[in-house]
């Protein structure tokens, strides 16, 4: 694959990453009030993850873990306000005040998010097994140094 | 109790399992324990009559969906049959399972499985309950038949048996539903008469229902295969019991048929064929146990033909025939299972002189063979002479022809009980035979006694058949058995039929045995079977062809269709260009990079301008205001086109070539697709629904939500279930992908199979 062999393709992503997933923490946090939201910021971790599985770089999670996880925060939020003497998914709101944040605003809306941004994450790791990404980048996985040998007829 | 007892069965199913699997014998005697329990409290019931008992569990009221049971005289009779001889043919089992035999956890808890449904379907008081059970002992049944799962004869002759009962019970569940609707009530004891169109649907249902159950012609051609199975099965479930599901459906639910004719034509010509023609085949059987078969199909017709003549005589005969025929034909197939254990063969041409090397298991054969052909003096003949007593009291022509066949019907049975004996352990060669085992001579032994006993003490059997067949039949309760009914014409003609059928016998067994025809029935049901299958398989074949391209292709076009009658709710008049400038840029780049991609060669080039696809329509998302769309849109197609980027690794370069005839057929599908989805849009839009709610969804999500962003806020607070079944959606969908992709493919399967064998 084109991507494993470009040692540029594979620092930019790299280097890229942190910054992508930081966007994808501003975007899960910004939803409720701009645009974003736990998909979107599901879809660029997808982005950042599936990027990563084509170049061969590691990925810390596996999807069944991430899928898991999300539909058990999602079910946990769901049941939560029963507890309280509320109706099923009921949306609890609180403010509070943060250091250097000053007066911050959330909501079980956010846990919520959470939990859907776990599930589209390994829904599309699990697209990406499924399709045999990682047998394929591990396959094509150059030899650091590179050698100017290098096969490039494929 | 009953809630007691039918948990003391689910216990003994596990515990039966459990154990069995160390030793057979002792599986098979914990199965024992629940029906043990069962018959004593049965009997005891029935002895000392409390009020009959209603045991109700709801589940949906408004449906009527309740497990309901009842203990009344006729539930009483019939468990007590049930159990008492499932406990009987438990312990015949550990006789007729060497100690090391196969599968005998299996048997054990299969066989105990089978005798609770029996037991629910005859306590069962709801029809719901009753046709749970009744499916239950179907496939139960398929378990039990299908025992020796290593010969094909045997899984043929099991798939047989299920595919003709089980269709049965689909006959069922509607005759349950057209009159459960008709006489509107689901209670059994609480159905009260249905006429007109409904009532014979319903008959003509729950008739078929009977047929295929109690192997009535031409629906018989199971049990003869149903022999396949062990013998205590074929004496327990092929005999006593399952069998006469049919018989008691019908008993039950004869009081709401009185009315319609379909009933009573359908049920004599039902019974009175299989009569005959049973007792017609059981002349020609080579086979000891194949001769009992054709005998229970022709003993089943006879209790449906009494039935179905629906007097109180009639029901009362039926009633006491039905108990006087569990018990002589269990026991006649437990002996049969005897001597098939004990000289290794059924074929009575290769059985003699078994009366003098297995006496005991000979005199039982002969009590219970005088009690079948209706000899004085045994509960059979007692029966009998009831059985003609009905049929002489029945009006006109149908009272004229049940009696000549149940006439015709008894001199056939004389004759094949008296071959059968005769052939089985009179005079023949001389055959070794193995040492008697006393588990299975007992309970065969019981049961004959029983029924000596059940003539001895005719009083008790008339006061406890009696009861039931009132319950059945208001009208019943005047009738009796006779010990000795004196020179009146049902006697004549008993005793006539005894003549003639052993007259009949001698010259049967005078000439040669030969084998019987092939069961041509039995081949055409299978022929049939295989035939749907086949079509089934063509079929998938043909719709299921695996090409992706012709499925994406199907499912444009049906889409397509769909937009048909939209086409005239279209307005182009009051369209509009745009309502920005940007959008018309947008538009001709969505238009020009889906042109290339239609005419690209390489599959890279391909998924790049499908992406741009994609990206140009966020920007028109953008341009009409919908931030959040538009940004979702983005990174999908980001994703999308990294997705497609991997799989191309697998693919060559560039698109293969396609035939002319394809490629034009492509054309015209996407053509269509497109413009459905114009009309689609244009006719959406030329019919406005009201005024979008805008302003008050902007207000709740600020007021309950707490946010600005409504469209986050629909999502996870006011639609939030929505979103959570979607979200649960998403994680099946990605466990059915790992599930597919760490299967293996048709050349690794076969891969594992080489290194496999």
């Amino acid at each position: 694959m084109i991507a494993t062999r470009s040692p540029i393709v594979r620092l930019g992503i790299q280097a890229a990453s942190p910054l992508a997933l930081l966007a994808g923490v501003y975007l899960l946090f910004a939803g409720h009030n701009q645009p974003g939201g736990g998909f979107a910021a599901g879809l660029v971790f997808g982005a950042v993850v599936a990027l990563r599985t084509v170049t061969g770089l590691p990925t810390p999670l596996d999807p069944n873990t991430l899928l898991a996880a999300g539909v058990a925060v999602l079910c946990l939020t769901a049941v939560a306000p029963l507890l309280g003497g509320n109706e099923l998914l009921d949306q609890q709101v609180f403010s509070f005040n943060v250091p250097l944040l000053g007066k911050v605003k959330s909501g079980s809306a956010l846990p919520f998010d959470i939990g859907v941004t776990a599930v589209v994450v390994g829904m599309i790791m699990a697209l990406l097994d499924g399709l045999g990404a990682p047998r394929l980048a591990k396959a094509t996985q150059p030899t650091y140094p590179l050698s100017p040998t290098i096969d490039t007829t494929d | 109790m009953v809630w007691t007892l039918l948990a003391l069965h689910l216990v003994g199913i596990v515990a039966s399992i459990a154990f069995g699997r160390r030793s057979i014998h002792l599986g098979l005697r914990l199965a024992a324990v629940a029906p043990a329990a069962t018959a004593i409290w049965a009997v005891v019931g029935l002895a000392r009559r409390p009020e009959p008992m209603v045991y109700e569990l709801v589940w949906v009221e408004a449906l009527n969906l309740v497990l309901r049971f009842r203990t009344d005289s006729v539930a009483l009779l019939m468990a007590a049959i049930v159990s008492g001889i499932g406990a009987l043919v438990f312990i015949y089992a550990t006789g007729y399972f060497g100690p090391d035999a196969e599968g005998g956890a299996r048997f054990a808890g299969s066989l105990l499985a089978f005798s609770a449904s029996m037991l629910g379907l005859v306590l069962a008081d709801s029809i719901w309950t009753l046709f749970i059970f009744w499916e239950l002992t179907s496939v139960t049944s398929f378990l039990l038949v299908g025992h020796n799962n290593s010969r094909p004869d045997v899984l043929l002759a099991a798939r047989r048996a299920l595919m003709i009962t089980g269709g049965g019970g689909l006959a069922l569940l509607a005759g349950l539903l057209v009159l459960g609707t008709a006489a509107e009530t689901t209670i059994l004891s609480e159905l009260t008469p249905v006429d007109g169109i409904a009532g014979t649907v319903g008959a003509v249902l729950i008739l078929l229902a009977v047929a295929t159950k109690s192997a009535q012609v031409p629906f018989h051609v199971w049990l003869p295969g149903a022999m396949a199975a062990p013998t205590p099965v074929s004496a327990y479930l092929h005999s006593a019991t399952m069998v006469k599901a049919g018989v008691l459906l019908m008993a039950l639910v004869g009081g709401a048929f009185v009315d319609v004719e379909a009933w009573k034509i359908g049920g004599l010509s039902l019974g009175i064929v299989s009569l005959l023609w049973g007792g017609i085949s059981a002349l020609r059987q080579v086979d000891a146990k194949l001769i009992l078969a054709w005998g229970t199909v022709s003993q089943l017709g006879l209790l449906v033909t009494l039935l179905a003549l629906g007097t109180g005589k009639a029901v009362f005969a039926a009633m006491s025939m039905l108990v006087a025929h569990a018990l002589f034909k269990a026991t006649m197939f437990l002996v049969v299972g005897e001597v098939d254990i004990r000289t290794g063969t059924r074929q009575i041409s290769e059985l003699g002189n078994l009366y003098r090397t297995m006496p005991f298991a000979a005199a039982s054969a002969v009590l219970a063979g005088v009690s079948m052909a209706g000899a004085p003096p045994l509960l059979g003949f007692a029966t009998k002479e009831a059985a003609i007593e009905a049929a002489l009291g029945a009006p006109g022509a149908e009272g004229v022809i049940a009696l000549s066949a149940i006439s015709v019907g008894a001199v056939l049975t004389v004759a094949y009980t008296v071959r059968f004996l005769w052939c089985t352990f009179g005079p023949g060669p001389d055959i070794a035979v193995k040492d008697r085992r006393l588990a299975m001579t007992i309970p065969a032994a019981i049961l004959a006694l029983t029924g000596v006993a059940g003539f001895v003490g005719l009083g008790m059997v008339n006061t406890v058949v009696g009861r039931a067949a009132t319950e059945l039949n208001e009208k019943s309760s005047v009738y009796e058995l006779l010990r000795w009914p004196g020179l009146k014409t049902a006697f004549v003609i008993s005793m006539s039929a005894l003549a003639i059928g052993i007259g009949l016998a001698a010259v049967l067994i005078r000439r040669p045995i030969v084998a019987p025809p092939a069961a041509t029935g039995a081949n055409i049901a299978d022929r049939g079977l295989d035939g749907v299958l086949a079509l089934a398989r063509t079929t998938t074949g043909r719709v299921q062809h695996g090409s992706l391209p012709v499925y994406v292709a199907t499912m444009a076009l049906v889409a397509s269709l769909a937009s048909i009658p939209f086409f005239t709710d279209v307005r182009f008049g009051h369209l509009e260009w745009w309502d920005h400038p940007l959008q018309m840029v947008f538009a001709a780049t969505i238009a020009l990079t889906a042109l290339a991609g239609a005419f690209v060669r390489s599959r890279l080039g391909a998924a790049l301008t499908l992406g741009a696809v994609g990206i140009a329509v966020s920007g028109l998302f953008v341009a009409q205001g919908a931030p959040d769309l538009a940004l979702t849109q983005l990174l999908i197609e980001t994703i999308v086109v990294v997705g497609f980027v991997t799989g191309l690794g697998h693919l060559n370069r560039e698109f293969p070539r396609i035939a002319h005839t394809w490629r034009n057929v492509r054309l015209g599908v996407s053509a269509a697709s497109g413009i459905a989805v114009v009309v689609a849009l244009a006719s959406a839009s030329a019919t406005p629904s009201g005024v979008a709610p805008v302003e008050a969804l902007a207000r709740e999500s600020v007021d309950v939500g707490g946010g600005n962003n409504v469209v986050n806020v629909i999502l996870t607070d006011m639609r939030a279930l929505d979103t959570m079944g979607e979200v649960v959606v998403l994680a099946v969908v990605a466990l059915g992908i790992a599930a597919l992709a760490s299967s293996p493919n048709a050349s690794e399967e076969a891969h594992i199979e080489e290194a496999a064998s």
